[in-house]
């Protein structure tokens, strides 16, 4: 019977306190993001500068890191059932979202942010019209991040590699050392379509045609598939499953270097034994490519308000008043979560901040390489992601890994192979 | 005879309450669900975007190599890792159960595999059979192999490689089925083998083995519906089934169809359909074939 009593009251005290939690303190907002050293980091920053000037909103932020979009997608399904009040999108997903769930997301340009003020190629895949849905976050611009050290020991000169190079260049480069008995030249990882993807763009070329159709029968597809083939030929890839395996390739001194992005800098930092080594040079350039530059982007995402929030006015206050303003406190925060996480924005006035310019002790010569990732930002093309970029981006890195494997003898086939996956996987 | 009615009847009421909430749970969360996703299946439906197209889910589904080639990987794990890992499982049954002491601890360590958490099993097996991983050094150090084996980045490695993982970890869930089935045979049968002069040998396959059979059915029946539903190692392991597909399985590719691509939950409807409709015809032979021995 005392048993029957206490399972009575658990079911009362649950059915009373349920209600009353979920309807709790209309000044909550939950904020969903996935790396809690990083955007997590940067929210938990935001927030304590927003609680500044308002106490009373209490900002809670969850790191949901597996599957947060599979988790949006039901909750989307659901009318808005069980979603946060702001959310963080990777910006090559977000077109998807925009698409196929009108209305799901607050119009914030109508509220008011000034997007002149973020950099300009993030704001392509968060528009629609004449509505913008997204405060941009984090930037990928890119760099080929390169051991001074291992350049040393072929005998070559580290410093006259610190200008903008052609792929030929490079390929030069990882042969030169090669033949010394160096490493390979670049870490590259065959489950991921990173490299290809920061070599296209960087010629401002789309993957997409405006309507929204498949285009990979481009100058710079062909001629960032050449470049791959001839790096993986020469033996100038070292070839790594998956990302951990990556990471430790170039952090245990397998490689030369690797191309990706400025927020690999923490990776990088997190293996003090290469302090002093590392350096970063512009993003290649593809030789005989129109509007080919030594800039590219790899990355980044952004925040979006659901319309389905209690809180909206909240929500959109709390990210225009500290992500999308340049009030001393606002500027400051970006160049602590710079310092803090290495995470730099993509809110242009924050580039004065002292961090950006400070010399890094980690590099070599103290190279300040945030102030150079921020100078290259300004040069990277906006991409067209349309709804169906992923299944684009698998198709040819599956037909890319068939490439290096030789079962894929030429670019075209190569080209001709991730078409037709497209095209199965799509239905169009 | 009224009164065996009435208490029947208010058993059955009584047997009806209590499985009330098992069948509500059910029918809310499985059965609605399933039954509403057969009006998905004849729209092209993209997140909350959705129109009538009749067939075309069905029309695109035929030029979907890559579909039907996942549903051929699922045949292929089914028609090789399932009797590799039945004869195992029996074979691990035999010995233990002929084993005195420490019996109970080598179960345990046998169907620990089936209970490991998912994450934490893929994460280890990418550690070992990655290029430079033990397992190629081991092979390397013992002269076994020239160059390392591409585990996880060749098509046909990676094949091979699911389905060693599947087998590591379901073996020793099938081999308790089998070490009960066998504790149940009377040992009298043995004793009268015994007099007869069957060597072990002898009673393993003419006793041990015609007495298993609806437990090694009803293995088989749990081995092929899992591994047409098969989804987390291919997406875990060999991440979302690469390389260049060679590891994607019909499940996992529904789930991407929906969930990853351009959530397209009508097209991932359709898909699944066919899947169940497999499924269930192998579950139909495979009860007649249970059914046939209980005769």
């Amino acid at each position: 019977m005392k048993r029957v009593l206490f399972a009575l009251i658990v079911i009362a005290v649950v059915f009373v306190a349920v209600p009353s939690l979920s309807a709790a303190d209309a000044k909550t907002l939950t904020v969903w993001c996935w790396d809690p050293n990083f955007n997590g980091y940067s929210m938990k920053e935001a927030a304590a500068v927003y609680n500044k000037s308002h106490p009373e909103v209490k900002i809670q932020i969850l790191d949901v890191p597996e599957n947060i979009e599979g988790k949006i997608e039901a909750g989307l399904q659901a009318g808005g059932a069980g979603l946060p009040d702001i959310a963080l999108f990777q910006d090559y997903v977000i077109e998807k979202f925009i698409l196929n769930y009108p209305n799901a997301f607050v119009d914030l340009k109508a509220a008011g942010v000034d997007y002149s003020k973020f950099a300009a190629y993030k704001l392509g895949p968060m528009t629609e019209g004449n509505k913008i849905y997204g405060i941009p976050f984090d930037t990928g611009s890119t760099g080929l991040w390169l051991r001074a050290d291992y350049i040393k020991a072929a005998g070559l000169n580290p410093d006259s590699y610190q200008k903008n190079m052609t792929w030929q260049d490079v390929i030069n480069l990882g042969v030169a050392i090669k033949a010394k008995g160096g490493k390979p030249l670049l870490a590259y990882d065959t489950t991921s379509f990173d490299t290809l993807r920061i070599m296209v763009q960087s010629t401002g070329t789309q993957f997409f045609n405006k309507d929204g159709s498949l285009n990979l029968r481009t100058p710079a597809m062909e001629k960032s598939l050449t470049i791959l083939k001839e790096l993986n030929d020469k033996g100038l890839l070292y070839n790594a499953e998956g990302w951990n395996n990556w990471v430790s390739a170039f952090n245990n001194g397998e490689t030369v270097g690797l191309l990706n992005a400025i927020w690999i800098i923490g990776t990088l930092k997190s293996q003090q034994a290469n302090a002093g080594k590392w350096m970063a040079v512009p993003t290649p350039r593809i030789e005989n490519v129109q509007g080919a530059r030594n800039a590219s982007n790899n990355g980044g995402s952004s925040w979006y308000v659901f319309s389905s929030s209690k809180n909206k006015t909240v929500a959109v206050d709390f990210l225009k008043s500290v992500w999308a303003s340049s009030t001393p406190d606002a500027l400051n925060f970006y160049n602590t979560i710079l310092k803090g996480a290495g995470a730099m924005g993509t809110y242009l006035p924050s580039r004065s901040g002292s961090n950006y310019t400070a010399p890094d002790e980690f590099f070599y010569k103290q190279q300040p390489v945030y102030k150079d990732f921020a100078a290259w930002m300004e040069n990277v093309p906006t991409l067209l992601y349309t709804p169906n970029y992923v299944a684009m981006r698998d198709a040819v890195k599956n037909a890319i890994l068939l490439m290096f494997k030789g079962d894929l003898k030429t670019v075209s086939d190569t080209i001709a192979h991730a078409e037709a996956e497209y095209k199965q996987v799509t239905g169009r | 005879m009224n009164k065996k009615g009435a208490s029947s009847r208010y058993l059955d009421r009584v047997g009806w309450l209590m499985i009330a909430p098992a069948i509500i749970l059910y029918a809310t969360f499985n059965l609605y669900p399933i039954l509403s996703s057969l009006g998905m299946v004849t729209r092209k439906w993209q997140g909350m975007r959705s129109t009538y197209i009749g067939l075309g889910n069905f029309a695109r589904m035929l030029n979907d190599r890559i579909f039907w080639q996942s549903l051929g990987h699922n045949f292929l794990f089914m028609g090789i890792q399932i009797p590799i890992m039945i004869m195992l499982a029996l074979i691990l049954a035999a010995i233990l159960n002929d084993v005195r002491h420490g019996r109970g601890t080598l179960r345990t360590i046998f169907f620990l595999p089936c209970v490991t958490s998912l994450v934490a099993y893929s994460v280890l097996f990418r550690m070992l059979f990655q290029t430079n991983g033990l397992l190629n050094n081991l092979l390397m150090k013992l002269d076994l192999i020239q160059s390392p084996i591409g585990w996880l980045n060749d098509p046909t490695w990676a094949k091979a490689t699911i389905m060693i993982a599947l087998t590591w970890r379901w073996t020793g869930y099938n081999m308790v089925f089998f070490i009960v089935g066998m504790q149940n045979i009377s040992n009298e049968i043995f004793e009268a083998a015994e007099v007869d002069g069957a060597n072990k040998r002898q009673q393993f396959f003419r006793i041990t083995l015609p007495l298993l059979r609806p437990v090694i059915l009803f293995s088989l029946v749990t081995s092929i519906s899992g591994t047409m539903q098969l989804l987390d190692e291919p997406n875990v392991l060999t991440w979302e089934g690469g390389p260049a597909n060679a590891t994607m399985t019909a499940a996992l590719y529904i789930y991407r169809q929906a969930f990853v691509l351009n959530s397209d939950f009508g097209y991932a409807a359709a898909l699944s359909y066919i899947v169940v409709i497999i499924t269930a015809s192998f579950a139909f032979i495979q009860m007649r074939l249970l059914g046939r021995r209980d005769q």
